[in-house]
């Protein structure tokens, strides 16, 4: 191996570890941080091939890889030629589902429920035409009842019974706007042409005068929620019906794969 | 072992997954997992999962990734974790705390390792005090709600630990299995070693002939072995009146010799300057007579 290689190969271990430690502290790999601590004077021509050989690495050594994670604008439009480049990424296993099944990765109490709670919330918007105004989402929320650890830090959390409206109307609100941080959501206004019906094709189209907008509720009229970049990144379609169809007790069939694509707004297939 | 080892990729993949999820792990832990990502029968033989380890260690080593272990040392039970070796910029750029928090996380972790007593431990007030100190190279200061919050986060990611009776802070076992260059690097005066099993040592028993430590773990194994009388395996006295260190204890002092040097750090960044210097002291024990 020349010199040359032996550098690009360097530094693409180097984009390795530093992707792998970026994911340990649950932070997405910024593309003006992967500048800062491991490019450097890497001519921008030689981006490309170092993440490709990094993603190579990743996936022999650890079944992982880095997908993008989609910019808000792409959360609210499917045109592929509107997409800006990829400035965030988050790593994804690679690993068959049987596998990742067998692994039983270890996980807190905390992110179990915090898990189960996105997963539930993303189905609500999921079978609601992929949006779902503030108001209604926040009814469903307090119905659902959010996971203690989102409504109370852990330093402040006591036996609470919610038992206050007021209270209850809180901490469904703080938990939607947990979600909202955490990229599983996104906060939408949508233009004159997006209100009413959503279709499938409106669907790709209405977002065009959408913005990301604060996660409050003083901006709630006219507001809806969608799925955010990193709900698009680690659940698909395909595993959403089943989810679904699990949380209610229903077999996944192809008939109900069909119904729930109805829902969605778009047909959903095996390769999703 | 009947491991499919012509299948090892794929099943090494899982397990390196598995490893960085669990963050530090028992050895009985690693062994369930490593029978589910093999599917195989569980083997008590620590050997057995040596050819595991190797074999990820080996392919880890260009990542600077290392499996590495400690002991508990009370209850002898093996903890393992899946660590960085190279704290460089690389991997203390994505450090999941705050700058005010790696301040904080180093000193306490300094404040624990350098009690003066030689009991490795703060009292929950003092870890607090220390904490919510100024210093003069952090604007601000934390509360005392905060601090204890951040203590408990520390405790959580497996950087300290309380003892079981919840009022001293420890070194908790990511510490011991991380930081062990940081710990040789800029604090050898006060590592203390098992005399049996060779780990470090913050708890446990000293030999007054030898000055060498044992863990309790250790010190009961070699009592049961010689019908309950405790033989220093370093120098082979009788320990007839054994003076303990550890959380709650009278503790044995360290004496420290001037040191001048860099300190390295870790993955989570608690590198000092390269100038560092620490000052020459004696620590009398006062109600000590025995030098």
């Amino acid at each position: 191996m020349d010199e040359e290689s032996q550098v690009s190969e360097r530094t693409a271990t180097d984009l390795v570890r530093y992707a792998l430690a970026c994911h340990a502290s649950g932070k997405p790999i910024k593309r003006e941080n992967l500048k800062t601590h491991v490019l450097g004077n890497t001519p921008t021509r030689n981006t490309r091939p170092l993440l490709d050989r990094a993603n190579e690495l990743l996936s022999q050594n650890f079944g992982l890889r880095m997908v993008p994670l989609p910019s808000h604008e792409k959360t609210l439009t499917n045109n592929a030629k509107a997409q800006p480049a990829a400035t965030k990424w988050v790593l994804q296993s690679t690993l068959p589902n049987d596998a990742r099944q067998r692994l039983e990765l270890a996980q807190t109490e905390d992110q179990q429920a915090i898990l189960g709670f996105a997963a539930t919330v993303l189905s609500l918007v999921f079978v609601s035409n992929m949006s779902v105004s503030v108001d209604q989402l926040v009814l469903y929320v307090r119905k659902l009842g959010p996971p203690q650890c989102i409504a109370a830090p852990a330093d402040t959390r006591e036996a609470t019974s919610y038992a206050s409206d007021a209270q209850m109307e809180s901490a469904a609100r703080e938990a939607i706007g947990y979600l909202t941080r955490q990229g599983y959501l996104d906060k939408v206004k949508l233009g004159a042409s997006g209100g009413g019906e959503h279709s499938a094709e409106t669907q790709a189209t209405q977002a065009t005068q959408a913005t990301q907008l604060p996660t409050d509720d003083r901006h709630d009229e006219g507001m809806m929620y969608t799925w955010g970049p990193k709900a698009r990144v680690e659940f698909q379609p395909l595993d959403m019906a089943r989810f679904i169809a699990a949380a209610t007790g229903q077999e996944c069939t192809d008939e109900f794969i069909k119904t729930i694509g109805r829902a969605y707004g778009s047909n959903i297939t095996a390769s999703q | 072992m009947a491991m499919a080892m012509d299948d090892t990729a794929h099943e090494q993949q899982m397990l390196v997954q598995w490893c960085m999820a669990a963050q530090v792990f028992t050895e009985s832990e690693f062994r369930q997992a490593i029978q589910r990502t093999y599917c195989t029968e569980e083997e008590e033989d620590t050997e057995e999962i040596q050819p595991v380890i190797e074999q990820i260690n080996s392919s880890m080593s260009a990542f600077s990734l290392e499996l590495r272990s400690c002991m508990d040392q009370t209850s002898g039970i093996r903890n393992w974790a899946l660590v960085n070796t190279n704290a460089d910029t690389i991997s203390t750029g994505a450090t999941p705390y705050t700058a005010s928090e790696l301040v904080t996380l180093k000193t306490l972790v300094e404040g624990v390792f350098t009690e003066k007593m030689g009991n490795y431990s703060l009292s929950l007030h003092e870890a607090l005090r220390m904490a919510t100190k100024r210093n003069g190279t952090v604007a601000g200061t934390l509360t005392r709600a905060e601090t204890e919050s951040l203590i408990r986060k520390f405790c959580a990611d497996g950087w300290l630990a309380t003892d079981p009776d919840g009022g001293y802070v420890v070194l908790g076992a990511r510490s011991i299995i991380e930081l062990q260059s940081f710990f040789n690097v800029g604090f050898a005066d006060y590592i203390r070693l098992c005399s049996l099993c060779k780990e470090m040592a913050t708890s446990g028993i000293m030999c007054m002939e030898c000055m060498e430590a044992v863990h309790p773990y250790c010190a009961n194994r070699l009592a049961s072995a010689s019908g309950n009388q405790l033989t220093c395996p370093a120098c082979n006295k009788h320990i007839e009146q054994p003076r303990k260190f550890g959380p709650g204890e009278r503790g044995i002092p360290h004496i420290v010799e001037s040191v001048a040097g860099s300190v390295r750090g870790d993955s989570v960044g608690l590198d000092e300057p390269a100038t560092q210097s620490i000052k020459k002291l004696r620590i009398e024990d006062s109600s000590d007579d025995e030098e």
